[in-house]
């Protein structure tokens, strides 16, 4: 088995931890307004890996994934995932992507502006607009990066990061 | 410079892109229902691995806080039974005072007992009553069980007491029987000598028996006759010959007395009456039993013969048309109908 396949293969096994930790462990911590969003960890670390046009398409399956189980407008989740994994695949070119604070940037940011369309998509009133994005998502925004940090450091190998940066 | 690959790669992405973002507008912008459908579909079909975590997960997290609450619930039930013996016996107490002030036939001061964590607690009390509730010194001062002390000191709305711990506690006795006077004082055997008294000044031919109930004679015109002091439980020691010593188990505790009655009148009248024994006290339970039956015998004669009654008026009603007469005795009204006397009764 070549080294490339092992890696994918890992990667998914990571991606899969995370999947079932958005669903298994993120409803029994604290607030759900501001628990990380293990989901768009995956997304936005896959998204740096890969392709714009691959990461619009895992981020159109996410999105479509969290429109079916959560109670937002169809349609809004999918447009802001595809939105926000592009992007995040395009950004890769413009910052280090091997950097582990650039990562976890780049997934506190993605998760700001994936609540910024989600909640104009859904024509959410503008009041709580303000309050989701300058409160909500800034917090949920910290505690994403934090745990993005944590997977970061924990398979550093796989995701190619340098600690000394 | 992009080269042809890459150029290739931007292109197979930017269709990508426009694909997905098409798909996410078309959902965004199509009716409900059809999201709805579309999102019904998909969450039985693809997604009821993730679903049925997502469900795992919620259970796990409403048992861990039923389980919270259950186990708090539990911890202040176990507080709250921990005052229930307490409670219980404060209550049991409050009863006994409440008997005691209604055999009493003299006039009485009831009171708090405001203890103080301090080691001469118990030989001195502080009471709630003062000069205000008509209270004064060398006031008695009785239990349930019976003798506690004598007022020291009155303020307006306090008093102190001293109790029979006090080593200047005497108190004039004699025996149930009445073969036998004495004085009765703080026992100063064994060192600390505040968990017995002495029955003093015994002449030595009368010889008392063990259990037997000392009660205050009267004498000296402090405390009134017949209030208990203690029970004889041994002889302490025998004076050349002419006296013996008795030692008594102390009839009340003071240390543990919250409520108390001050004796304000009647000196010289005789409590014996109040004070029963505890053969007495059940044979008064017995009979209070006995005359509750009774009573309750003779209510339900006079219900089933209520009863009978009403079954004989509806029997005879159809040949006499509802008129039968009634009888004084079973508290009937003849002059009117039986349906009014039946809802009467």
């Amino acid at each position: 088995m070549s080294p490339s396949r092992v890696s994918k293969i890992q990667l998914l096994m990571v991606m899969l931890l995370l999947v079932v930790l958005q669903f298994y462990l993120r409803p029994r911590l604290w607030d759900a307004r501001v628990s990380p969003d293990f989901l768009l960890i995956a997304l936005m670390l896959f998204a740096m890996r890969t392709s714009p046009g691959i990461a619009a398409l895992a981020g159109f399956v996410v999105g479509l994934i969290a429109d079916t189980l959560t109670p937002a407008r169809f349609g809004a989740g999918a447009l802001a995932h595809t939105l926000v994994g592009y992007l995040g695949s395009w950004g890769r070119s413009v910052f280090f992507a091997d950097n582990i604070l650039v990562n976890a940037a780049f997934v506190a940011a993605g998760l700001w502006f994936r609540d910024l369309i989600v909640l104009v998509a859904s024509g959410t009133d503008h009041r709580q607009v303000i309050t989701e994005l300058t409160l909500y998502s800034p917090l949920q925004a910290l505690t994403t990066a934090g745990f993005a940090l944590v997977v970061l450091i924990t398979f550093r190998s796989m995701f190619s990061i340098r600690l000394d940066a | 410079m992009v080269s042809s690959s890459d150029r290739r790669y931007t292109r197979r992405d930017t269709v990508l892109f426009v694909l997905c973002l098409g798909l996410s507008f078309f959902g965004l912008f199509s009716p409900a229902p059809v999201g709805h459908a579309v999102a019904d579909r998909l969450r039985q079909t693809v997604l009821s691995p993730l679903v049925w975590l997502q469900t795992r997960a919620e259970e796990g997290r409403t048992s861990r806080v039923r389980f919270r609450q259950v186990t708090t619930e539990r911890d202040s039930t176990a507080y709250l039974a921990q005052f229930l013996p307490s409670l219980r016996a404060e209550n049991e107490r409050l009863r006994q005072l409440l008997r005691l002030s209604r055999r009493l036939n003299i006039s009485y001061v009831p009171a708090e007992v405001l203890h103080q964590p301090q080691v001469m607690d118990g030989r001195t009390l502080l009471l709630s009553a003062g000069r205000k509730e008509g209270v004064s010194v060398f006031s008695p001062v009785v239990s349930p069980e019976g003798l506690i002390g004598v007022v020291l000191s009155v303020s307006n709305q306090s008093s102190i007491a001293m109790s029979w711990a006090h080593p200047e506690f005497r108190v004039s006795a004699f025996t149930v029987t009445g073969n036998a006077f004495g004085v009765v004082a703080p026992s100063n055997e064994g060192g600390n000598g505040e968990g017995a008294l002495e029955f003093r000044g015994v002449p030595y031919r009368d010889s008392i028996p063990l259990g037997t109930m000392v009660l205050s004679s009267g004498l000296g015109g402090v405390f009134p006759k017949g209030v208990p002091v203690g029970t004889v439980i041994g002889v302490v020691r025998e004076e050349a010959g002419w006296e013996r010593v008795y030692r008594l188990r102390p009839a009340a505790n003071p240390g543990s007395a919250a409520h108390v009655l001050i004796l304000v009148g009647g000196r010289t009248s005789d409590l014996g009456p109040a004070f029963p024994t505890d053969s007495q006290l059940e044979a008064m339970r017995q009979d209070s039993i006995a005359r509750l039956r009774r009573a309750d015998s003779v209510a339900q004669a006079v219900r089933a013969a209520r009863a009978a009654r009403r079954d004989s008026l509806q029997r005879a009603s159809p040949l006499q048309g509802g008129g039968a007469p009634s009888s004084p005795i079973l508290g009937g009204n003849p002059a009117a109908p039986p349906s009014l006397r039946d809802s009467a009764q």
